[in-house]
């Protein structure tokens, strides 16, 4: 048998494409007759249209139209009577502003540069209304979504009556995805009822699904291209406004139209993960034991939409605690709706939870690592039920040793390194692991040859590459003889990418469409090759991409060129059973941090990382350990230099531009150690993986400024840890 | 507009002519423009269009990835723009278009600079190479294939960038260690997060003495 | 972008003539500011004179002055060795200012006519009187958490951006100018301005005056130097605070010093009497910190910058300390 491709550290299969510049993204197409689109939006953050003056725009050179809800082409699934008017913003619908940057018209012109300078020609006139955009003034408008009920297990606030307790907020401000590729959308409408798009998104199936209901499309009208992503983190989990009024404008103009966003309508045409005030009470014995916790957390929404996310589930679930209640609600502000952002509520829940743990160690005296191994959960204290696999024991030990935890001092301030103060945090993260339905079909060709497709996305992780692992290893075939193709609508169906499940979901499909095929060839040759003559199908085995009968042995290829047939191709549709009803599954997270803290001046630098992740089978650990260091990433930035900012008086972003909003660079970060504990989850699916998107980042910030506290004895609760926080 | 290859075009005589032609142009179309009954006026603007066409582009002359083009281009393209929407050259990215990412990096005379922030009549007669010009026919640049080996990239939008910054880095003489590396590519964001292993891939090539 | 029109100038005199007929015409060097302010709509230029292929890239020791021509890219001066020798503390502001793509293209005068970061400046849809005169100052009230605690005025609280202004006003550097009128030089502390109430005016330029070069001095100021710039992440960001330190010590007196700081004010603002407090002092923490109390006298702060006052005081001792090394 040759060497399982599943656990190998396999170069990706784009590589070469992205390294040269040849992997094409949504922008770098150009259809025939292409012209350029440019936004108009709203200065004013509240308030309606009351006059478009397109005169001058249009009398610009080149400009082929502006269109605005004046003139749009009617969007046939727009319902005007909709009761509930929280359904998503109808751009070009009607003349209400109800956020900051929110598109009020699109300019078209035969070139960029002409696009973009007659924009600035449309004037807009606004009737202004008061807005709200500051959280901490609105927080009496908080409500609770019909969703998000309060949670109770045991008493009430126990926590008020441990010996030992602690009550503390935990904010985090609006943070922007921000991945490298501005949005934005090619739209095409090769007929007045067949629509083409070259799209930015996790879920090509999603995005055609969504513009079906828009415009009353029969799917197969609607094509639907995202091969290359670059990145999205979240953003690219639906379709977006300034989308739709690309395809309007395409409509109307009757020539594809491609719209690029500039980066600073990134922070507000496209999500975020919302600002959450998070207030945690926690107790324990004297001797460690939690008692209680509570979780309170509010964040906001917008105007037009309840956007919710997983913010408090982690304090129900990650701890053996007897008394837990949680409670989670909305407050609605004149900003965009929000949308999941990488690791996505729970990375804001656990921020305050591991604080919380962290504050709670402290106050106990004990090393918080002691704490967490004390209070760890054996079975899933908020299902009641056993894990399908839970190694976060091993991941605690093993980090614990590769950082050097012994190093640390119980007591903060007390180690220094060359001036400056020397801090070690850790933390916890865990993540649901789940697993969706997709669908695959397999095409094995006469040159022996396979090819595999679904509509799944890779934004970044190296979707195909695990693919084609998983595919070599379910029919032995070579990896390199092997393709899988993905990114296309016209492909079977697979849900988005997100919630770490791709592997788990899509996986799962391409492992079953390799035995549908396999069962198929086995048919094949059973019934029409002589020396498998008298063979049962199910009998006949399967090794290194040949039938194999005694000591009979038949290449795939061969078989196919026998039959004379250029190709085979099967289809399955794979989904979970009810392993979820006997088992909790997660994925979780360790993160252990080395930091400096420049005393004088305040700066925090990360000097050494090490996170562990208990994700169940690691398909490729080269993929894999880029998107834990990817994840830690973004965990350096939500810690210390992430945080949109909003002149309240405006409702407006001041720091919208990726100079001023600060994405870590290549300076902020130090040598990362990723470890695996790489064992099978028995029960999940059939390679075994659970996921790691989300883990990667989810309680990474608390690490930091855990360290941070370690440091220097200063506990900022208000993320991120800036410099001025610690002068 | 074409230009013959001995004209100077920074000749400021020629310049004059031109800005003279430009004057007139501005002054005609808004005669027209008066003239014009109100509905008349849109029309009008297409006229300016083809006008525009004519009179408000330059000449420029530079070489990109070895090959020589002359072009004509409106002043306000930018370098980036030019080689994405103009010449079909779309490895280079646009990240930020305010010089505020480095995904955009190409190198101009063997120096790696922000695309985004040049203008493209700028460049008359320099050298421009971008990721499509590094690699000789099918043999990738050593960079390239360190990328590839290192994994120093996820969503590889930030890469041509991160190469061609990485492979100035390397002969700038700013690959000396890992910190010198990191600070030296700070210029480009990677919001995969990529760091550890684009440092990883610059090492390699530095270390392996591959001539770069 | 609004259409403009281009033109390359074949001598100093052609640019100076082009710019001084056309009132809105801007000189156009790396861009590197120009064009992401016109891609902002701040300004918009009608015709840009393109003065790259001008002479005036250069770098020469002339009499032990050192002249640094306009054209001079950031990142050639920083690894020049004329300057890495005789004057690294400029070297040092240089590689800590933007990334080396951008270095790779900003010239030496462009640096010095960097415009603010202030975000009300650069967001045309706020009210700035820096942008529109009279028009209000919106950071005063606003977020200004980047903001000026020295020298700002009720029109305008904007600092100036550049790390490398901040080494050349400590090493005392010249600004040659040419112009319609001739050529002048203005000492470096009087090049650039504060806002008063003509916050639009970043320095004293006339219409038509182009940057030729700088000259610096030479000084004593070679190895007890430093440049400290705080900021929110590692790198390519601009500073909260920045300090250039310079020292020039014997027998463990410090003969003369050279103080200025970035982030702080409407042009590198450099602080003589901390100087004059450290002159003939020992090179310890205690005296630094007399210094680092004299130098923020005068400081005024506003919702958000308050901690810019203890910032740069414990920069000044640290920037001290490191190049005393003490």
């Amino acid at each position: 048998m040759k060497k399982q491709a599943v656990g190998q550290s396999m170069d990706r299969v784009d590589g070469r494409l992205k390294v040269t510049g040849t992997a094409r993204y949504f922008a770098d197409h150009q259809p025939e007759g292409m012209l350029y689109a440019a936004l108009v939006c709203s200065p004013v953050s509240s308030g309606r249209i009351t006059a478009i003056d397109a005169a001058k725009a249009l009398r610009a050179p080149g400009v082929a139209d502006v269109v605005s809800h004046l003139n749009a082409p009617p969007v046939p699934g727009y319902k005007a009577d909709n009761p509930n008017p929280k359904q998503g913003l109808k751009i070009f619908y009607d003349d209400r502003i109800y956020s900051n940057g929110q598109p009020v018209a699109i300019v078209v012109a035969n070139t960029l540069e002409r696009a973009v300078h007659a924009a600035s020609l449309v004037k807009v006139t606004y009737a202004q209304e008061v807005h709200k955009t500051d959280m901490d003034e609105n927080m009496g408008q908080a409500f609770q979504h019909k969703n998000m009920k309060d949670y109770l297990r045991g008493e009430a606030d126990a926590w008020k009556k441990a010996p030992v307790h602690l009550e503390a907020e935990y904010n985090i401000p609006i943070e922007v995805h921000n991945p490298m590729e501005l949005a934005g959308i090619i739209a095409h409408w090769e007929t007045p009822d067949q629509l083409t798009v070259y799209a930015k998104t996790q879920g090509v199936k999603s995005v055609q699904q969504t513009l079906k209901t828009l415009f009353q499309l029969p799917e197969s009208q609607i094509t639907v291209h995202s091969r290359f992503v670059g990145g999205a983190f979240g953003m690219g989990l639906r379709i977006w406004p300034m989308e739709v009024a690309t395809i309007l404008a395409a409509k109307k103009i009757r020539k594809p139209v491609k719209l690029v966003i500039t980066r600073k309508d990134m922070f507000t045409l496209v999500g975020y993960r919302p600002a959450a005030r998070q207030r945690i009470g926690i107790g324990a014995t004297t001797d460690g034991k939690l008692t209680g916790i509570t979780h309170e957390a509010v964040a906001n929404t917008s105007p037009y939409e309840d956007f919710t996310e997983a913010i408090v589930n982690m304090s129900r679930m990650m701890y053996a605690c007897p008394n837990v209640n949680t409670r989670y609600q909305l407050v609605p502000l004149n900003l965009s709706t929000p949308v999941w952002m990488r690791g996505p509520g729970e990375a804001t829940g656990a921020f305050a939870l591991e604080s919380a743990i962290d504050e709670l160690a402290h106050q106990l005296k004990m090393d918080p690592l002691q704490l967490r191994i004390l209070n760890h959960a054996d079975t899933d204290p908020e299902k009641h039920l056993p894990y399908s696999s839970k190694y976060l024991k091993e991941a605690y030990e093993m980090g614990a040793a590769k950082i050097g935890w012994q190093q640390r001092s119980q007591t903060p301030g007390q180690l220094q390194e060359n001036g400056w103060l020397v801090g070690y945090g850790m933390s916890s993260g865990v993540f649901s692991a789940g697993r969706g339905r997709a669908t695959a079909s397999a095409t094995l060709k006469a040159d022996g040859t396979l090819v595999i497709r679904s509509a799944a996305a890779d934004i970044g992780p190296g979707t195909a590459t695990a693919m084609v692992q998983i595919a070599a290893d379910a029919t032995g075939i070579d990896a390199k003889k092997i393709e899988f193709l993905l990114g296309e609508s016209a492909y079977p169906e697979a849900p988005r990418q997100g919630g770490s499940s791709t592997v788990s979901t899509v996986g799962s499909a391409v492992n079953d469409v390799c035995r549908s095929l396999q069962q198929k060839l086995g048919e094949m040759a059973s019934a029409g090759i002589p020396a498998f003559k008298g063979v049962k199908a199910e009998n006949i085995q399967h090794e290194d991409g040949q039938l194999v009968a005694g000591n009979t042995r038949l290449d795939y290829a061969a078989l196919l060129q026998l039959q004379q047939l250029p190709e085979l191709t099967v289809t399955t549709t794979s989904q979970a059973g009810d392993e979820r009803k006997h088992y909790a599954m997660y994925s979780f997270s360790v993160h252990f941090t080395k930091v400096h803290v420049h005393p004088a001046t305040g700066v925090v630098r990360i000097k050494h990382i090490v996170s562990v992740a208990d994700s169940g089978t690691v398909v490729n650990t080269k993929t894999a350990r880029s998107q834990m260091i990817g994840g830690v990433v973004g965990g350096i930035g939500m810690a210390l230099t992430e945080e949109a900012l909003i002149d309240h008086r405006y409702g407006r972003y001041v720091n919208n531009n990726y100079a001023d909003y600060h994405v870590p660079v290549n300076a902020d970060t130090p040598p990362t150690d990723v470890l695996f504990i790489n064992k099978k989850d028995p029960v999940i699916n059939p390679m075994g993986a659970k996921g790691m998107g989300e883990i990667a980042l989810i309680g990474f910030a608390a690490a930091v400024s855990n360290a941070v506290f370690n440091a220097t004895g200063k506990r900022v609760r208000d993320l991120p840890i800036t410099p001025d926080k610690l002068i | 507009m074409s230009q013959a290859p001995n004209e100077n075009p920074s000749c400021p005589g020629k310049r004059d002519k031109h800005e003279a032609r430009r004057d007139f142009l501005k002054q005609s179309s808004a005669l027209m423009a008066l003239a014009l009954t109100p509905p008349l006026v849109v029309k009008a603007g297409e006229h300016d269009e083809t006008i525009a066409g004519l009179f408000e582009k330059m000449p420029v002359s530079l070489e990109v990835n070895g090959k020589a083009y002359q072009l004509s281009v409106e002043p306000r393209v930018t370098l980036l723009d030019l080689l994405r929407e103009q010449l079909n050259l779309t490895g280079t990215k646009k990240g930020c278009d305010h010089g505020q990412c480095g995904a955009c990096t190409v190198h101009v005379n063997g120096q790696r600079i922000n695309s985004c922030l040049t203008l493209a009549v700028m460049q008359e007669g320099k050298k421009i190479t971008t990721i499509e010009g590094l690699a000789q026919g099918d043999t990738l640049h050593p960079v390239q294939e360190a990328f590839i080996k290192h994994d120093g990239f996820q969503c590889g939008y930030c890469t041509p960038g991160q190469i061609m910054s990485a492979v100035a880095c390397i002969r700038e003489g700013h690959a000396g260690s890992p910190e010198e590396i990191r600070e030296f590519m700070s210029g480009n964001i990677c919001r995969c997060g990529a760091y550890d292993n684009i440092v990883a891939a610059i090492t390699a090539v530095k270390q392996g003495g591959h001539t770069v | 972008m609004n259409q403009f029109s281009y033109v390359r100038p074949a001598s100093q005199q052609a640019a100076i003539d082009a710019l001084t007929k056309d009132k809105s015409a801007r000189f156009i060097a790396g861009g590197t500011n120009l064009l992401d302010l016109m891609k902002n709509g701040v300004v918009a230029p009608e015709k840009l004179v393109d003065i790259n292929r001008l002479p005036l890239k250069s770098i020469t020791l002339n009499n032990n002055t050192l002249h640094i021509g306009a054209l001079t890219l950031n990142s050639e001066v920083a690894a020049h060795t004329l300057v890495t020798t005789r004057h690294p503390l400029l070297s040092q502001a240089l590689l800590a200012g933007a990334s080396q793509q951008l270095r790779n293209m900003a010239t030496t005068g462009g640096n010095m006519m960097q415009r603010t970061r202030c975000s009300y400046f650069y967001d045309i849809t706020m009210p700035c009187n820096k942008r529109t005169p009279g028009s209000g100052c919106s950071a005063i009230g606003g977020i200004n958490r980047m903001h000026a605690i020295f020298g700002a005025s009720d029109q305008c609280i904007a600092v100036h951006p550049s790390d490398m202004c901040i080494a050349l006003a400590a090493l005392d550097a010249t600004v040659l100018v040419a112009g319609p009128k001739g050529n002048r030089r203005i000492p470096f502390g009087e090049f650039h301005r504060l806002p008063g109430n003509t916050p639009d005016k970043d320095n004293n330029l006339g219409k038509g005056e182009l940057i030729t070069g700088i000259d610096i001095p030479a000084s004593p100021f070679t190895q007890n130097i430093y440049y400290l710039k705080v900021r929110d992440r590692a790198s390519y960001a601009f500073a909260l605070v920045s300090v250039a330190a310079a020292l020039d010590i014997s027998n463990n007196t410090i003969r003369s010093a050279r103080l200025a700081m970035g982030g702080v004010a409407h042009k590198p603002w450099r602080l003589h009497e901390a100087e004059k407090a450290l002159i003939g002092k020992t090179p310890t923490i205690e005296n630094f910190r007399i210094a680092a109390t004299v130098a923020t006298q005068s400081a005024r702060t506003y919702k958000h910058n308050a901690f810019k006052v203890p910032m740069a005081q414990n920069s000044l001792v640290t920037a001290l300390s490191k190049a005393a090394a003490v």
